[in-house]
């Protein structure tokens, strides 16, 4: 006996109609607005050789990706991500090109995720590259074009938290501590677990590194942050890092966004992975991340190609929960016809799709029947083509 | 305005849970005499509580239904998940613990251990730590039962004062981890309602603050 022949694995869904449309419309009008800005669309393979996502270890460790072996008997991964792809294509093809890149690209992606905690395991993003440049107007371009998607998506109601995780780095890499203390140090901070991080931290007495990472999870508002932050650290690169970021969030206060932006000192989630600013959007409503993204100079590196860049992604159905529902789509025309004119009626859905309306077919050969099926359908209209064209109500057949 | 909603742990949680808001100043009448009512207004502000079991607490905060929970470590431990810790309220103290029947040394020999847990993945990180391959049995009820039955070596099991684990003849072999009650933030929420979210928590913080002073 077949026992799951009928369902979808865990995680999964069918998209059924208005639900499509509305993936279709948030993800293309992000394309639409990538497309606008000089990006072009880049699309990778659905799997990949599991070495591909080896150097990403740290963060999509082995049991969060889905793995199946090719025909040679190599290990291949559903991606659980497209930007380690597109950095393994940027090393493999695009070094001769102009620099910078600018890519985009939309597709699932794949993560095993804990059972039962209503978590999707395939996740629809669509997302930008920018590839080549290490620069602030770079940075820039980047979180703008963001907030400019959260926008169009959500209308007012977006937020975006900007951190740069030199900041992070420069703090705990002057910390005597071995590799594990400063992980789960690091831990504390994501978490804000001032609680543990106080316990933690509490060895290194006064060290100012000690004193400023036990208030980094603090550091989270407005401009207030900036101030704050300047005076506890200012060693290792942490200045330049909170003046980068301080030059972004200035922008973005004379492009109008200065209530949309948050700071976030404590964001420091894959910090192995991102080496500059990194930033995520949220909107009112949605219990997690809609967009994230940030700098990633060493990535493309792994691939055997030095080239410094920026992204993001969006989950676009966790956007498109806040976007209101499509309009159903029902057909305007029902279009009926009796044996004779099987090729009239065709015609006549020709011209009325020509016209720019929806027009289906009626499979049916007896126009009562045809009724019936517009009625239960909600179509509003019948064409009855013979040698002319007489349009009749379903309601009144 | 949408209400802050607060998920609270039931039982044995929950009375301080409450206790600590009405220290607060939080008016928790409806939870007092809540009936039937599962959505629970806190009357004079816009905070809303809820009452679930402990691994629905951690559920609701992570998918953004509920934008605060309080809930124990044990449960954050067993589950994990993504959102903020932030606070440690320092009531329902007791700790993970391996015990072991009276007079077995645990360790000695080599063969597998069996081990009975209600928290497989809180045992199994704690064996795995050890290097240690052991099998594992999940165990829903009353676990200590499962060595006196003869299923498993040891347990891996929250004690709290130890009394249960001695008229079972068990003895804590090893502690794994003290836990406790925490204060959970689901992580957009905190982004998005800062300024509602972050008076409440630094309330709690002074508030416990204060009791150590005391202390």
């Amino acid at each position: 006996m077949k026992r799951y022949d009928k369902v979808t694995p865990d995680g999964t869904r069918d998209l059924l109609f208005d639900e499509c449309v509305s993936r279709a419309q948030v993800a293309g009008r992000l394309t639409a607005m990538f497309r606008s800005r000089g990006y072009r669309e880049v699309i990778t393979p659905s799997m990949e050789f599991y070495d591909v996502f080896g150097s990403a270890a740290a963060h999509f460790p082995q049991e969060s990706m889905y793995k199946m072996t090719d025909s040679r008997g190599r290990l291949m991964v559903m991606r659980p991500d497209c930007t380690i792809p597109i950095a393994r294509l940027a090393a493999a093809r695009l070094t001769g090109m102009p620099m910078p890149v600018r890519l985009y690209y939309s597709g699932n992606v794949y993560r095993v995720s804990y059972d039962m905690r209503g978590k999707p395991s395939e996740l629809f993003q669509t997302g930008v590259e920018l590839i080549g440049s290490s620069s602030l107007r770079s940075d820039l371009e980047m979180v703008e074009l963001a907030a400019a998607g959260l926008s169009d998506i959500g209308g007012e109601r977006f937020r975006i938290e900007l951190c740069h995780i030199g900041y992070f780095k420069a703090l705990i890499g002057s910390l005597e501590a071995s590799a594990e203390e400063k992980e789960e140090i690091r831990q504390c901070i994501e978490q804000k677990n001032y609680a543990a991080l106080g316990d933690l931290l509490q060895p290194f007495g006064k060290n100012p590194a000690a004193t400023a990472l036990k208030y980094l999870p603090r550091l989270f508002g407005g401009e207030e942050v900036f101030e704050k932050a300047y005076s506890l650290f200012s060693g290792g690169g942490a200045t330049e890092s909170l003046d980068c970021l301080k030059t972004v969030y200035e922008h973005l206060q004379s492009l109008d966004l200065g209530d949309r932006v948050l700071i976030d000192l404590g964001l420091v989630n894959q910090a192995e992975y991102y080496t500059g600013l990194i930033f995520r959007g949220y909107f009112d409503g949605v219990g997690e991340p809609v967009l994230s993204g940030g700098r990633y100079d060493n990535l493309i590196s792994d691939f055997g190609a030095p080239l410094p860049a920026t992204g993001f992604a969006f989950n676009v159905d966790a956007a498109a929960s806040v976007s209101a529902s499509p309009e159903p789509d029902l057909p305007d025309v029902l279009v009926f016809s009796d044996s004779q004119h099987l090729a009239q009626a065709i015609s006549h859905i020709r011209s009325l799709t020509r016209e720019g309306l929806t027009a289906e077919n009626s499979v049916f050969d007896q126009l009562d029947t045809a009724a019936d099926y517009a009625r239960r359908r909600g179509i509003r209209r019948i064409h009855l083509v013979d040698d002319q064209i007489q349009e009749l109500d379903p309601e009144t057949l | 305005m949408k209400p802050i909603r607060i998920a609270l742990t039931k039982g044995r949680l929950e009375e301080k849970s409450v206790s600590l808001f009405e220290q607060l100043g939080y008016d928790c009448t409806a939870v007092r005499e809540k009936g039937r009512r599962l959505i629970l207004p806190v009357a004079g502000t816009n905070l809303e509580i809820v009452l679930a079991k402990a691994a629905d607490v951690v559920t609701y905060v992570e998918n953004g239904v509920c934008d605060i929970g309080v809930v124990g470590k044990d449960t954050i431990m067993e589950m994990g998940g993504t959102f903020y810790e932030v606070a440690d309220l320092g009531f329902g103290r007791c700790r993970f613990a391996l015990a072991v029947p009276r007079g077995v040394d645990f360790y000695e020999g080599y063969h597998t251990r069996c081990i009975a847990s209600k928290y497989v993945n809180v045992a199994r990180a704690f064996f795995e730590k050890k290097n240690m391959d052991v099998n594992i049995v999940k165990i829903e009820g009353s676990v200590e039962l499962a060595p006196i039955l003869g299923l498993s070596d040891a347990i891996v099991d929250i004690v709290e004062t130890g009394a249960t684990l001695k008229e079972n003849g068990l003895v804590v072999a090893e502690t794994i981890m003290e836990v406790s009650a925490r204060l959970i933030v689901n992580i957009a929420s905190l982004k998005l309602r800062k300024q509602e979210i972050e008076p409440f928590i630094t309330q709690i913080e002074r508030y416990l603050a204060g009791g150590k002073q005391d202390a």
